[in-house]
């Protein structure tokens, strides 16, 4: 009897530790007595995934720090069936504004926005239909970084053979990414008058899609190994894997995504030539910063999309590409070339 | 003859010719389709070893996600804080090892429920690598790849065997030997008895609850070469979330591999077949079907395979039951 109180009193004292162990975790701040309340629902995925999540969390925390009293904390969802769990334990603690970080979290978002209509919602990479004026989604024609990048990548490839690594499709973002990026090679392809294959390779959908470095390493290594010079990787982990492989392939260039992962996955730097960037951490606090006010704009409000400077890599781009992808941008942003998405 | 047509045999076959047909249309792009499909195979492979080791010896072992998540954050931060590969590696396999006592204490010791004490050890594995996890580390380097010289040249086998690095080659004669040894040795019978019916195993002097601590350890060791290959030689890399359900995987793998070590790697070569071969529909863009489809294809087959392999599997029969001298 005894050794059965002691296995269930082990047992119990390890999972509270192994449930306890993130709650710790140094960096997430306490907000409870703040002035003005932010927080952050990630959506699966981890709030340091040096992709999108990490960026609308650093968002916040800079909208936070220009607001006196203001003060930004997260939730991690590890469920989809959380979503409206987690924004609920926010709004029950009469938080200010609440940001939840993803596509698939749109619907919850809509729905908790109606129930609680004295917080300011924002809903990153979320198209909003709704009338609720404390709802703003926070968009961003991924298309146009997508297709700028494809458009390098076209004038890069010397076996004109261009890959990506991709998270689903199911999800716009990436869609939008992903098939801007194959136009931008098309674009660049005909201007070249030669002829380049583009090729996406998604990962399914489900829990993982974000989070899955091995997935993403082998299959750009099955790009590689079928000549694939130049590859994309986007979404989350899974792209950071490809990113990494590719980086250990002398000659080839790989394209990151989101904010400018040079910075973010350090190990990339040999083949990262530039990121797909959309200015996820500016509009968050931005919207946060109008919240802080008392102002929502309601409907969606649209972020800067843009590619990173080449690092290191500059000596690898001609300048005479240098030059055109410089002339190229603000034709694409603005809309002047449709990126066909 | 009638003994060599079995349905596994059969199965293999199938496989070989489709693979040969393929190669004769296409060979550069058969080659680089196997040579991925034996790099998602073999992480999944050593997995289900660990599930084959313990579950032989009559221990079912639903940790085997928490074990290679912690051992590949190991073997990821040792060598970024030492600036030292092998010692990340050493790492890995002492991390490894260290939860397959702890499953060994909870199981055999304490006698608590198998599918809880694995199920602590994934909580306290996701729970650990997250707060311990630092951003922006790196490794001074993965394992290289080497190309073997001369051996890289035969076509076909050339690239998908002997283009790898040592972690691969050392999980491959680790599966091997953990065939031998379960079932040429004295050390594998002993395993196997005490898997099946541990009372006999008593009565012939097998001391039940030492052997299944050694086992378990042993797998766990193998669970953190399966670990140490992921963030070390295949990615070079660690995030949160790193494993991706890849010990979950390998628990099907081992049922579909039925508890054999062979089995189980033809199990998960099979599995990466599909996904290798799923990527490249998508590449080729031959077919015009939806990705949805195409993404959840290693599934299906492996869902359909396994229902046609099923009816035959049969578990060791001691498994999850915690052992008891009666008390005659």
């Amino acid at each position: 009897m005894l050794k059965r109180i002691t296995a269930a009193a082990a047992a119990v004292a390890l999972v509270t530790l192994g449930f306890s162990a993130p709650a710790q975790a140094a960096t997430k701040p306490d907000c409870s007595k703040a002035k003005f309340k932010i927080g952050v629902v990630t959506d699966l995925g981890k709030v340091d995934d040096k992709s999108f999540n990490q960026s609308a969390w650093d968002g916040a925390k800079a909208g936070a720090k220009k607001i006196s009293g203001g003060c930004a904390t997260y939730i991690e969802t590890t469920d989809s069936k959380d979503y409206a769990k987690n924004m609920a334990l926010f709004a029950d603690a009469k938080y200010n504004t609440i940001v939840t970080v993803g596509f698939l979290m749109a619907d919850a978002t809509a729905i908790a926005a109606a129930k609680y209509p004295k917080i300011k919602f924002i809903g990153v990479d979320q198209n909003n239909s709704t009338t609720n004026e404390n709802l703003t989604g926070l968009i961003f024609d991924e298309d146009k970084s997508g297709f700028l990048a494809g458009y390098l990548a076209g004038y890069l490839t010397k076996s004109n053979k261009i890959g990506g690594v991709l998270a689903a499709k199911e999800v716009p973002p990436v869609y939008r990414y992903g098939q801007g990026y194959i136009n931008g090679v098309a674009y660049a392809a005909k201007e070249q008058k030669k002829t380049i294959k583009t090729v996406v390779v998604y990962h399914e959908v489900g829990a993982t899609m974000f989070s899955d470095p091995a997935w993403g390493a082998t299959t750009a290594g099955q790009l590689l190994s079928q000549g694939y010079d130049v590859i994309f990787g986007a979404g989350g982990g899974t792209g950071n894997g490809a990113l990494a492989k590719v980086a250990k392939k002398k000659g080839a260039f790989c394209i990151g995504v989101d904010t400018d992962q040079w910075f973010t996955v350090p190990e990339a730097q040999p083949c990262l030539v530039t990121s797909a960037m959309k200015s996820l951490s500016e509009g968050v606090s931005d919207l946060v910063n109008l919240a802080s006010v008392g102002y929502s704009t309601g409907g969606e409000y649209k972020g800067d999309a843009a590619i990173a400077p080449y690092h290191a890599l500059a000596s690898r781009v001609p300048a005479a590409v240098q030059a055109k992808v410089k002339a190229l941008t603000p034709k694409v942003l603005d809309g002047t070339i449709k990126t066909g998405v | 003859m009638k003994e060599f047509l079995t349905k596994r045999n059969s199965f293999i076959g199938i496989i070989v010719l489709a693979t040969a047909f393929l190669y004769s249309k296409d060979g550069s792009i058969t080659t680089s389709v196997v040579s991925t499909a034996t790099a998602f195979a073999l992480p999944l492979a050593l997995a289900a070893m660990v599930g084959i080791m313990c579950e032989r010896t009559g221990i079912v072992n639903i940790g085997i996600e928490g074990t290679l998540l912690t051992s590949a954050f190991a073997a990821f931060f040792v060598s970024s804080l030492t600036s030292n590969i092998l010692l990340g590696f050493a790492a890995s396999v002492a991390v490894g090892s260290l939860l397959g006592l702890l499953l060994a204490v909870m199981s055999v010791s304490w006698k608590m429920d198998q599918i809880i004490a694995g199920t602590i050890i994934n909580i306290l594995a996701t729970g650990l690598t997250s707060f311990l996890y630092v951003q922006g580390r790196t490794i001074p380097s993965t394992f290289p790849e080497y190309d073997i010289p001369k051996l890289k040249d035969i076509p076909f086998f050339g690239p998908v065997l002997f283009m790898h690095g040592p972690l691969f080659y050392f999980g491959i004669f680790v599966i091997l030997s953990l065939y031998v040894a379960l079932f040429k040795t004295t050390w594998g019978l002993r395993s196997r008895a005490v898997g099946e019916h541990p009372s006999s195993a008593d009565t012939a002097g097998v001391s039940v609850a030492r052997l299944r601590y050694i086992n378990v350890a042993i797998a766990g060791a193998i669970g953190g070469l399966a670990g140490a290959f992921l963030s070390l030689e295949l990615v070079g890399s660690f995030e949160r979330g790193f494993t991706a359900g890849k010990g979950f995987t390998a628990l099907a793998l081992m049922i579909f591999g039925r508890w054999n070590p062979l089995g189980a790697l033809a199990a998960a070569m099979f599995f990466g077949m599909t996904q290798a071969y799923a990527n490249q529909l998508m590449i080729d863009q031959v077919v015009q079907i939806p990705t949805q489809f195409i993404t959840i294809l290693p599934y299906i087959l492996t869902i359909i395979v396994l229902a046609i392999s099923a009816g035959k599997v049969r578990a060791p029969a001691a498994e999850g039951q915690p052992y008891e001298k009666e008390n005659a």
